[in-house]
């Protein structure tokens, strides 16, 4: 009751943001999206447009605030993690539906938990590791973890966790779970979020209707969503996207990029949003002895990598890359919209003294050669590298470029054959180990691809991964963060708010920091 | 030899071509470096997870193996599935083929409608001042990029004044008429002017040759001169032309496609390539191959029916 109290008590200080108006409900909204979505199902969402779909189609047991740090009630109305972290228990709240008007049962969430922890069907298997078993008796339902988890409760309000119909997928066509999946988006849409499936032709429309058996109210006190429906069109040309609001021939664009950001704030029409995200730029320094054709590596040495830190102006990048929306990192090693970010102001910040002492103290010699991998056809690269080249210049590095598209990137990573490559990042889950483990865990990824292989911070972060105290787990954190800045096998750069432009009549949009977008609470002001 | 052998003489020498792009795409999309499952979890996966994908998909087998199973595929009407879609190819493929022919056949349409009675108007008027401004109209037509011609039209046409939706395709045929004409126009903007001048300069060496002179000095009107003799032997180049022009078009409006937010097959291409979709990727060059075929095997025809000569090549 608590909980459900305290969800109340949230929600009414979300909307206190809104200016007092009465909300008005009914209408569609027309959204310009950069791509389209694939396939919408918990489980097989891998790319972003579907992921960050998935909770308008699918609800979570709990759910996040608008913040995404702060967990609440969601198909659950509580949660109970046992004393010893070894299992949790939860309560289903009475009367919730699936879009075809069948009850959502404890059976519902066994089927849906058991699937996403399946390393043979979902790829986010792994963030579910510690679950051993899954039983319902009723409305409560019991998760058995095979070890303490510390990240379990944020894992019910992940998108991958979401609940799907067990009837459902008995009753779909197909032969495999993906096979169900699909026909289950295509024929026959079942789903438990605010809105449900209506039609989508692939590459240009997608359409979402309201789901009438929703549970959670509205402002009103009426069942959400506001809105009738939501109308996708898939507008990959940014310049088409924005000419295509400004036209009001769709009510929002997302993806806009920063150098239009100035121009549309200017527009009377247009509600220009900057939402705070998780999304990070940064540089991975391959920090390996030798490079993959076998030549001496300059960058294994910590005081090279903290000499180009020190002579990178994060301020100038901003200002050049993002038109100054958005800032230099204060945590190497996440966002600091993510929990447990260290946040003592920007680090590494501009010393070109600093950078010229690190650099002498390492020997390295006037003149060295080293190269960054960028995108082909990316105008943020571009911006990037002339300003790198011209930066460290100062210190004498002598920077060239390789150009290349995102799969061979990825490869160059996996295998190790770069120098410095340009990257990104945002969390699909708000607990920091997912974002920790792939950036300074070297079993994962070897951190990054970087080949850093710290025997502290592997150790912490394991440690951190059954720590079940908050306040060691934050403290771990903390020296984590410490060691990998110092360490610095990342060229560290900036993070970047979502930019979406909507037409000022929308109300209540909001896009997680997590990137999902959030349409339930969303209406139209006419 | 009659038309109709022809015809499967012709037919019979696109056998060993499929073969042959069948192989080559094959090793070309794994000679690519990344892979799928790169490509899919390129910023998330562990190590042990990439195998994984790999192994779900196959990757993991050797490559002739992964050869056979296309070869055996493709014979059995089956391109497998889109690993980036995660749905059939030959659906995928199915859905978006329709905008890309509507397009290319409209802008074609568009660039015979303005090319072909000027490449006569400045053909005839060899030199004169008539003649230069249409060439100098078509020289910047054809040294303008695509996307800018299209961002220009969506600029004033559709954002500022409103007479044409900003991009997209519509659901109906009137629909699709109505959003694919600014799209249509910026591709035929650059078609027209190859077609224009390769049709002027075959309509002036026609009037020169002798049968014309011949026909001329027969007394016919000129009106039977033009259209009977000239017309029909200027056009067996420009036919040429036109059919390559179609096979490029079909697969290569890419960024017409992207501009105006068309959902065809160059996006489609695009898109595969980037998520390294191994059997899409295949199945689109395939399915450009076949088309390919068709439009010259047509366009062998149509020459063919002009030209009586060639018949018996």
């Amino acid at each position: 009751m608590k909980k459900l109290l305290m969800a109340t008590v949230a929600a009414a200080a979300m909307f206190s943001a809104v200016p007092s108006m009465a909300i008005e409900r009914g209408g569609s909204l027309t959204f310009a999206r950069y791509d389209d979505s694939t396939l919408i199902d918990p489980i097989y969402a891998d790319r972003n447009p579907d992921i960050w779909m998935v909770t308008n189609l699918y609800d979570t047991l709990l759910r996040t605030e608008a913040d995404g740090k702060t967990v609440t009630s969601g198909l659950a109305e509580s949660y109970d993690v046992a004393e010893d972290g070894q299992s949790v228990t939860l309560t289903l709240r009475d009367g919730i539906k699936f879009s075809d008007g069948t009850p959502i049962e404890g059976k519902d969430v066994v089927f849906s938990l058991t699937r996403a922890s399946d390393a043979d069907l979902s790829p986010w298997a792994g963030l579910l590791s510690s679950i051993d078993e899954v039983t319902a008796d009723g409305n409560q339902v019991t998760i058995k973890l095979n070890r303490p988890d510390p990240t379990i409760v944020l894992m019910l309000a992940t998108f991958n966790t979401a609940i799907v119909s067990a009837d459902a997928f008995e009753a779909a066509n197909g032969e495999t779970d993906q096979e169900k999946a699909q026909s289950i988006a295509i024929d026959g849409f079942v789903g438990s979020g605010p809105f449900m499936m209506k039609s989508h032709q692939r590459g240009t429309l997608m359409q979402f209707g309201a789901n009438p058996h929703y549970w959670r109210e509205g402002e009103d006190g009426e069942p959400l969503p506001y809105m009738d429906g939501i109308n996708f069109l898939v507008i990959p040309d940014d310049a088409t996207r924005i000419l295509k609001l400004q036209a009001g021939e769709v009510d929002g664009a997302e993806f806009i990029p920063f150098a239009r950001v100035g121009e549309l704030e200017a527009d009377q029409n247009i509600n220009m949003e900057l939402f705070p995200s998780t999304r990070i730029i940064y540089s991975p320094i391959n920090t390996r002895e030798t490079r993959a054709d076998g030549s001496a590596n300059p960058l294994a040495d910590m005081k090279l990598r903290q000499a180009l830190n020190y002579a990178t102006d994060k301020n100038a990048l901003v200002q050049l890359v993002l038109q100054g929306a958005g800032k230099p990192v204060s945590s190497g090693l996440m966002a600091s919209t993510t929990q447990l970010a260290t946040d003592n102001g920007p680090i590494y910040q501009y010393d070109l003294d600093k950078a010229k002492a690190l650099i002498a103290e390492a020997g390295v010699p006037d003149g060295t050669e080293l190269t960054l991998t960028i995108l082909a056809g990316s105008a943020d690269d571009a911006i990037i590298l002339s300003a790198l080249q011209q930066m460290w210049s100062q210190i004498g590095i002598d920077l060239n470029v390789e150009q290349v598209d995102g799969p061979t990137r990825g490869a160059k990573n996996r295998s190790g054959e770069f120098d410095i490559h340009t990257y990104g990042w945002v969390n699909d889950v708000n607990d920091p180990a997912q974002v920790a483990g792939w950036l300074g865990y070297y079993p994962t990824a070897k951190a990054v691809g970087t080949g850093w292989n710290n025997e502290e911070f592997n150790s912490l972060y394991e440690a951190s991964n059954v720590e079940m105290d908050p306040a060691k787990r934050a403290e771990q954190y903390a020296r984590m963060q410490d060691i990998y800045n110092e360490a610095a096998p990342l060229l560290f750069m900036y993070e970047t708010p979502f930019a979406v432009a909507l037409s000022s009549d929308v109300q209540g949009y909001v896009q997680t920091p997590l990137g999902n977008n959030e349409f339930a609470s969303t209406w139209i002001d006419r | 030899m009659s038309t109709i052998s022809y015809f499967f003489s012709r037919l019979l020498q696109i056998i060993p071509t499929f073969l042959i792009v069948m192989v080559i795409i094959f090793l070309l999309v794994r000679a690519l470096p990344g892979d799928p499952a790169i490509a899919m979890a390129d910023a998330k996966a562990t190590t042990e997870q990439l195998e994984q994908i790999r192994q779900r998909l196959g990757l993991d087998q050797p490559l002739w193996m992964q050869f056979g199973i296309f070869v055996k595929n493709v014979f059995t009407g089956n391109l497998g599935d889109s690993i980036l879609m995660k749905a059939p190819v030959t659906q995928v493929i199915l859905e978006r083929l329709p905008a890309s022919g509507f397009l290319t056949l409209y802008a074609v349409l568009f660039s015979l409608l303005i090319a072909g009675p000027l490449a006569f108007v400045a053909a005839l008027n060899r030199n004169t001042w008539l003649d230069t401004s249409i060439r100098t109209a078509f020289q910047v037509g054809l040294s303008t990029p695509v996307f800018y011609i299209g961002l220009l039209l969506l600029t004033f046409l559709a954002a500022q004044l409103r007479w044409f939706p900003v991009g997209g395709y519509g659901t109906t045929f009137l629909e699709h008429m109505y959003h694919l004409l600014l799209p249509a126009l910026t591709v035929a903007l650059y078609t027209s002017a190859i077609i224009m001048r390769n049709l002027r300069s075959s309509v002036i060496e026609v009037v020169d040759a002798e049968y014309v002179q011949f026909a001329r000095a027969k007394g016919l009107p000129e009106r039977i001169i033009l259209g009977r003799h000239v017309l029909r032997n200027a056009l067996i180049s420009t036919v040429t032309l036109l059919g390559l022009s179609i096979g490029n078009l079909m697969s290569g409006t890419l960024v017409t496609e992207t501009v105006f937010a068309v959902p065809g097959v160059g996006r489609l291409m695009l898109d595969a390539i980037f998520a390294r979709d191994y059997p899409l990727i295949q199945g689109l060059t395939l399915t450009f191959a076949v088309l390919v075929s068709i439009i010259f095997l047509l366009t062998d025809l149509i020459q063919a029916w002009l030209d009586p000569r060639l018949r018996v090549a």
